[in-house]
Parts: C-alpha cells; structure tokens; sequence
C-alpha cells in the first residue's frame, strides 16, 4: 500500500475534461513531479489533493485514510504557489509561524520551531523582515519553510521556481531537493520544466489532455518514452518520415537510405504506414549503414508498440544504450 | 512658442479650478467673520450644546454605520471575488442603486414598512436611530463596495485564502488575520467616504426626526445668519482632518506595496 494514493481520479469543469482516470500511488518520501503542458491536468491533480478542488469521481488516500472530500484546511498537506502567496502584513517568522498559531501551539514551541526551519533555509536573520523587502528566491524558501512549519504529511509544490530567474531556479531547485530528503517529506511536485522534472524526482508522472502518458524513473521517462507525446515533450528529436519495406524484418527507408529497427514493426499495414515518422535523440543519431540497428521505428498504430520497441531493444543491450534512445511519432 | 502656449492653458485651467473650489470657501469664511466680534459666530456655534450633541450623534452613528456595512459587504466582495466572480455585475449594479433610487424615496419606503406592527421601528428612539443606520448603510453602498472591492483585486486572494487554508485555518480566520490586515488602506477610505456622507445626510436624518448634523445645520440656517457658515466650516475642517488621517495611516501600506511589486 502506498502511503499517497489516487485512485480513478476524474474531474471536470463543465465540457472540458480536466482529468482523466488519474492513478498514482507514491511510496512515503517519494518525490514525485506531474510534467506536461499548460491545461494538462497537472495542477487540477495538485489542487485536487490539496483540497482546494474535488474529484468528481475516485478518491484519494494519504496514509491510507480517505481525504477526498475533505476541505483543506482539515488535511495535513503543505502547498507551495507559484506566487509565493505569502502573507503581506506579516513578518518572515509571523508567516512561517501561521499554522502554528492557527493550531494553537505554545508561543515558545512556535518560537523554537520557527528558528529551525529559518536556519534550515539559510535565512535567520531575516526574521522580522517583511515579504516586500525579500527577493523572489528569498520569498519562496520563506514559503517553503512555512509550508513545512505545521509538518504536513505530503508536501506540494506548484511550479515554484516559474516566477524566479535561472539562476535563483537551479539553486533552490537543489535546495528544495536537499530539503526534502532530509526530512524525508512525500513531495508532489508539479511543472512544465522537463528538466527540473527530470533532476528532481524520484519519479516523473508526463501528462497531457488531462490523461497519464507514462509513469517512470526520470531515466525511463528520457530513455524509454512509452507514447509519442513523451517521446516529443520531453528531451529534442529528429523526426524523419520513414517508409516501412518489410515490417516482420523491421526494415524501413529514409530517404532512400535503408534503416533496420531493433525488432519487427507490428501491425503495420502497408497500405496507410508506408511513409512512418521515426524520431531520434538528436545528440545520439548516427546513420544507419554504419550501426544497422539504430534507429527503432514502430509503426504508426500505437504507443505500446512504441513502448514495446524501446523497451526490447534496451533489454537487447542490456542497459540503457543508444540504441534504445529512439522513439516513433505517428 | 507652442508648447508655451500649451503650458500657459494648462495654468489657466488649474487656476479655474482652484477659484471653483476655493471661491466658496473663502467667501463663507469671510462672512462667518462678518459678525461681532470676529469669531462669535464660531464661539457662539461651539457653546451651542444641539452643535455638539448633533454631532456626537451623527459620529456615533457613522461608526455603527461603518462597522454594519464593512461586516456586510467584506465578506460579500470577498466570496464573490473568490467563489462566484461571475455574479460581480449583479452585485455591483446592486451597489448602485442608491445612485438611481432618491434617499427620500428610500426613506418614504422604511418609514411605510417600520411604522406599523410587526417591525414598529419608529415608535422608539433606538428603533428610528437603526433604521437610519439601515439607510446609511445603503446610501454607503457604492462607495464602500468600490473601495474594498478595490483592495481585494490589489491583493493575490485567491493564493493567500489557500496558503492560509492549507495550514489549517477557518474562513473567519482567514477574514480576520489575512484578509482584513491587507485591506487596511481600502477599508480606511470606504469608512471615510462613509463618514464623510453620514456628517452631510439631511434627507434621511430629518425625515426619521433624528438629532443629526445635517438637520441641525439645515435648522440653523433658518434661524441664524452667521453661524451656519462657521459651523460649515468646521465640519469641512473635520472632513480634511479625516482625509488627512487616511493619508497618514495609509502611507505605510502603500509604499511597502510599491516596493513589494518593484521585486
């Protein structure tokens, strides 16, 4: 059982379907990212464990206890925003302390507590300063520090580096992550950086149109994209338009160049696949007479024929290769 | 050449409106000062008890005024902004109505609804006093709303409603520590607006036969000659003074927003 579960999650607003049959269930101080596109579910999924949304159908556990259609402020999740959110009329210590105070805990454990978490952010001086006199970085690790303040069980961060320049970003993104490990917090982490999904997570969830597209290891996600859209959203492809020559030998035609995949093209049918894309990493191509097996070229039927050529070809090596670097694009 | 000439219209107008607003004033000073001695008129207005006692009243009633109506339209602006911002228009063209609709209409109205069983409100001072609340209450509406609904769009609501709701706090939590702090700016002027319109009412106060400022004033006017300008003046002395008193509570809110947007 695991300790953060969704299960048949769906939501709706109106016609537009937000999400879609959502499944996830995180082991306990897993960090776990929700990557996709804007409008793909993937902050509707974070509100929706927060409380701040409810499911239309399905239901969500932490700890195995069913919170579904508790409000937010009778769970124990903290929440990060994109726009800090923290309080104006409030000190760096005042804000870090709110939760405290709401749950009415003494003066001298809230005084304590908050001296912790602003060492832990490297920011103990800057306790009677007021938001307005912090920058963006400054501001989000007050954030954090007091998201963690009333020791929620999940913490969630809602794409907390997108307001902060680069540089800023990296860094608490390494922060963020040191953090989380050392209190070994299960963090739900939601964007639409590939990169920081990929360098962060213990496991990165692609979604899309309000649907789960894969769920893997940051290395499966890169090297092993189950669908196109994977294949596309995360990392740069070549995309070439292939003619499949004989589907059970995986033999296909690129511009007169022949290629053979890593295993047989199923369900092709000549007659509409006769001109299939094949998509390559574009820091791993090499041309295919010199390394016959290269390139991996499913037909255009489906993502698990997609998958099934990725993953069999990396079990053909054994690791994760070049070779296996490759995916199809219908 | 041009833009001289530009400059010199710009100065002309400015002039205009400073005489516009200015002409009166000087004028009712200079004929407060007309009577014998000097400042009788304003000696004789300030030892008048029905002076201070008009508006002792008329202040009580502009705090209660303004307390009833900031409970009833935060929450108001606040759960309409958050929750239901599609019923904003209707909600505003509510608010306005006091504008279309005559304060004599509205008193004509309570009074036929309050004077009989079963709300016989006007038989009794504590009864009629409410009901001119009620009235300013209504009459305060545009502004009021105006301005809180205002400070609200000027703050990120929605993010700090749920930063607060997901470390465990109520919605009367929420109002009473993180929204209303942040309003202060927009709350002081709602309540200065309020009082400055609740010292100026005439039509309510007199039809409900309250011992307000502005029927005090009005009476005074038939009766005195240089009294009502003295008194006029004291009581724009006292709005000023107000006006004064929001720039000044405010001025520590506004620069700590400027500088938090600048980041």
């Amino acid at each position: 059982m695991g300790f953060l579960e969704l299960s048949h999650v769906k939501k709706r607003f109106g016609a537009f379907v937000a999400v879609e049959d959502f499944e996830l269930i995180t082991e306990r101080g897993e960090f776990v990212s929700l990557l996709g596109p804007s409008g793909c579910g993937k902050t509707t999924t974070l509100r929706m464990i927060a409380g701040f949304e409810y499911p239309d159908s399905g239901s969500i556990k932490v700890d195995g206890k069913e919170i579904t259609n508790l409000p937010p402020n009778k769970r124990n999740v903290g929440m990060v925003f994109q726009a800090y959110a923290l309080f104006p009329n409030m000190t760096v210590a005042s804000n870090v302390g709110f939760g405290m105070r709401v749950k009415k805990q003494s003066k001298d454990a809230i005084t304590k507590r908050v001296g912790e978490l602003l060492e832990m952010i490297h920011m103990p001086e800057k306790a009677d300063r007021y938001p307005y006199q912090l920058s963006g970085g400054q501001q989000q690790r007050v954030a954090l520090a007091r998201a963690l303040a009333v020791e929620p069980q999940v913490l969630l961060l809602d794409e907390p580096l997108s307001a902060l320049d680069a540089k800023i970003r990296v860094a608490l993104r390494n922060e963020i992550r040191a953090i989380q490990r050392q209190l070994g917090i299960t963090t739900v982490y939601v964007t639409h950086d590939q990169e920081e999904a990929l360098s962060l997570s213990d496991r990165v969830v692609v979604m899309s149109d309000g649907r789960i597209e894969q769920i893997g290891s940051p290395s499966e996600i890169y090297n092993f994209p189950a669908t196109s859209f994977v294949a596309s959203f995360v990392g740069t492809l070549n995309l070439l338009a292939a003619r499949v020559v004989d589907p059970s030998a995986g033999r296909l035609s690129v511009e007169g160049q022949e290629i053979r995949a890593a295993k047989p093209i199923a369900d092709a049918r000549p007659a509409r696949s006769s001109r299939s894309p094949c998509a390559r990493r574009a820091s791993r191509w090499r041309r295919v007479p010199r390394e016959p097996t290269a390139c991996a070229a499913p037909s255009w039927t489906s993502a698990s024929s997609a998958r099934s050529c990725a993953s069999g070809s990396g079990s053909a090596t054994g690791r994760p290769s070049r070779s296996t670097r490759s995916t199809t694009r219908t | 050449m041009k833009r001289r000439r530009g400059s010199i219209a710009w100065w002309l107008v400015f002039l205009l409106g400073v005489l516009y607003f200015f002409l009166p004033l000087v004028a009712t000073l200079d004929f407060s000062l007309k009577a014998k001695p000097p400042f009788a008129a304003y000696t004789s207005s300030l030892q008048d008890p029905k002076f201070l006692g008009s508006l002792l009243y008329s202040l009580v009633i502009a705090g209660v005024t303004i307390t009833a109506s900031l409970a009833l339209i935060v929450p108001t602006a606040y759960w309409v902004q958050l929750r239901v911002p599609r019923a904003r228009s209707l909600v505003e063209f509510v608010t306005l109505l006091p504008f279309v609709i005559p304060a004599v209409v509205l008193v004509f109205g309570l009074i036929r609804v309050y004077s009989r069983p079963p709300l016989p409100f006007t038989h009794t001072d504590i009864g009629s006093s409410a009901l001119l609340v009620a009235g300013y209450i209504v009459l305060s509406l545009p502004y009021m709303y105006r301005a809180v609904d205002t400070g609200l769009r000027s703050i990120d609501i929605r993010s700090l409603t749920e930063a607060a709701q997901s470390m465990g706090a109520g919605w009367l939590t929420i109002l009473w520590r993180v929204i209303l702090p942040n309003l202060r700016v927009a709350l002081l002027s709602g309540a200065f607006l309020t009082l400055a319109i609740v010292l100026g009412e005439f039509t309510i106060a007199n039809f409900l036969a309250r011992p307000a400022f502005g029927p005090y004033l009005n009476l005074l006017s038939q009766s005195k000659a240089y009294e009502p300008a003295a008194v006029s003046l004291i009581s724009f002395g006292l709005t000023w003074l107000a006006m004064i008193a929001i720039a000044f509570l405010g001025r520590d809110t506004r620069a700590r927003i400027e500088i938090g947007g600048a980041h």
